[in-house]
């Protein structure tokens, strides 16, 4: 498989949109540090903390690793090239890892596309008196794991669908579908309990009472059970847990979830792709 | 004979539909074994089987002594090189990097036979130029070298003239006659267009529907499709006495009937076999075309698979 890797990672140096995916996370990460500090400065005349904003390359990985993904591994079928290394020997389940694994090593170049320049601009920018570090590094190690689950779920779709076009547009459809729900789920599981009671005046004032009245949009029981599980477990889910830099919702369970999630696409992926008839 | 590639009895299915069934192929080493079959007739099907691309759905083929469910099938692979239907080669890279990408999947350490093996196959000047600029001939040229890459001796080609121009066709002839001659690597070309498989084949394959209808030799097709005068006697012993008496190669097919393999004075031939006492029955002059010959075998016509 080394000689596989080989191929695949000079391939990888190659690949134009790999380079404008980094080009483009640097880029982003810059623009959305300088706009946080720019901002806080002008409206509350503070700096912002280090980890604003550190994370947010968790909810784009799965966007880019859709598109790269279905691009550099459907180039494969749709240049015909998957067959020179079948031709030549090479057995499938060395070609679906080899895949696997150098989509996975771009995913993470991509985050660190992002990470470093965030960090150096935090270091210079951003106060960093209550940061818990250990935590902020353990979140970046949840979000390697997470862009591992991305990779396998689109190296799936993409190693057994063998149209590149199609490819992209499932991929890209499934996260922006998930990442809709994800969004609502969590949007649903933070909304507070009871909230305090207003009331309108004739005059057109409102008095707020010290009394506080159930929310009605609370979800309560198994349906929280269930949300809260489909929160920690869909990786769209554990994006916005990171995104959102949520410290308590960030469970050691993540990087379990993440984990299940890539053995199963990749062990259904296997499977099915040593059985596939290749043209 | 030792050949490279046999299969017996080999079967592929998808859904209902039988692509191979009952298949069989020998493909003797250092020949240039023509594939001659309609679209649709199993020649691509039986070449993924071979390239490891799918799985026979029954029946079994050997590639150099090794069967296919074999695990040392996988070894065997690495000494042979494919252009199956179009080029696989990476469109968004230059003749050189597809090489250097090929030479990395086969583990080769060193790039520097690649200028040469780019001169080779005649695309030496490329340089930087991507090859989804190049032409369609080109394509195929370079399809070949990345096949050519690890030194097979075993190259299968599927259809390598299709859509080239008369020099395209022309060149690639005479790419793969200077392979077989120089470096001895056996061919399996696949293709429709039989003319162009006369002026190369040393062997040939005629599938239809799946089956193998016969296999052959270029001497035996040649003798098949031989210039001759077929004749019908009422005693073939006294015609085979004359004939040898004039030296004619002639064949001999049933009781009263011959092809004679030359140019004969009917005269001196009807009054030599008049004195032995035969008569000549019927007379006619035969010249049978390799594609007269083909639609003869597989029956022509029926397209309705």
């Amino acid at each position: 498989m080394s000689r596989l890797l080989s191929a695949d990672f000079a391939k990888l140096k190659k690949n134009k949109f790999f380079w404008l995916c980094m080009a483009g996370m640097a880029v982003f990460a810059l623009f959305m540090k300088i706009m946080d500090y720019v901002s806080m400065r002008e409206y509350s005349g503070s700096v912002p903390s280090f980890e604003s904003l550190l994370l947010i390359y968790a909810l784009v990985i799965g966007f880019l690793m859709a598109a790269f993904v279905s691009l550099f591994v459907g180039t494969e079928y749709s240049d015909g090239t998957i067959r020179n290394k079948l031709i030549i020997g090479h057995t499938r389940v060395s070609i679906y890892l080899s895949n696997l694994i150098t989509c996975f090593a771009a995913g993470v170049m991509m985050c660190l596309a992002y990470l470093i320049p965030a960090l150096a601009v935090s270091a210079l920018l951003c106060r960093s008196d209550s940061t818990d570090f250990r935590m902020l590094l353990l979140m970046i190690l949840y979000s390697f794991v997470l862009t591992f689950a991305y990779t396998s779920l689109y190296t799936l779709a993409g190693m057994i669908c063998q149209n590149k076009a199609l490819t992209a547009v499932i991929t890209i459809l499934v996260i922006c579908f998930f990442s809709v729900a994800s969004i609502y789920i969590s949007a649903k599981l933070n909304e507070p309990e009871t909230y305090p009671e207003i009331s309108a005046l004739a005059d057109g004032r409102t008095v707020t009472s010290a009394r506080q009245v159930p929310n009605p949009g609370y979800v309560r029981g198994t349906q929280r059970e269930v949300y809260q599980f489909l929160n920690d477990f869909l990786p769209t889910g554990q994006s916005v847990i990171l995104t959102r830099g949520d410290t308590e919702a960030s469970t050691p369970l993540l990087p379990v979830y993440s984990a299940c999630i890539a053995v199963a696409a990749s062990g259904i992926g296997i499977f099915i792709f040593r059985k596939q008839d290749i043209k | 004979m030792e050949y490279i590639l046999t299969a017996e009895s080999l079967g592929k299915q998808y859904g209902h539909f039988k692509a191979l069934d009952g298949f069989s192929i020998h493909v003797p080493k250092g020949a240039i074994y023509g594939f001659a079959g309609k679209n649709g007739a199993g020649k691509t099907t039986l070449i993924r089987l071979v390239c490891g691309l799918q799985e026979p759905t029954s029946g079994s083929y050997t590639l150099y002594d090794s069967k296919n469910t074999d695990p040392g099938i996988a070894k065997c692979r690495r000494r042979m090189g494919a252009v199956v239907e179009t080029p696989s080669i990476y469109l968004d890279m230059s003749a050189e990097d597809n090489l250097k990408e090929q030479y990395r999947i086969i583990g080769l350490p060193s790039f520097e036979d690649i200028p040469e093996l780019l001169r080779l196959v005649g695309l030496g000047n490329t340089g930087k130029k991507k090859a989804k600029n190049f032409s369609l001939g080109m394509k195929q040229r370079l399809g070949i070298a990345i096949a050519l890459a690890g030194s097979p001796d075993f190259l299968i080609l599927d259809e390598p003239v299709n859509g080239l121009d008369p020099q395209g066709i022309i060149e690639m002839r005479e790419l793969i006659l200077k392979l077989n001659r120089e470096k001895q690597i056996t061919f399996l070309i696949s293709s429709h267009i039989l003319d162009e498989l006369s002026r190369l084949a040393t062997h040939y394959g005629f599938i239809d529907s799946g089956h193998m209808v016969k296999e052959m030799s270029a001497k035996e097709l040649d003798a098949a499709c031989r210039k001759c005068i077929r004749v019908q006697v009422s005693d073939i012993r006294a015609l085979t006495r004359v004939l040898d008496e004039m030296g004619f190669e002639y064949n001999i097919f049933s009781d009263t009937m011959a092809d004679i393999f030359a140019k004969v004075n009917i005269s001196q031939l009807t009054l030599a076999l008049a004195e032995q006492g035969c008569d000549i029955i019927s007379l006619t002059e035969r010249e049978e075309s390799l594609e007269s010959f083909y639609v003869n075998l597989i029956g022509g016509g029926n397209r309705n698979e």
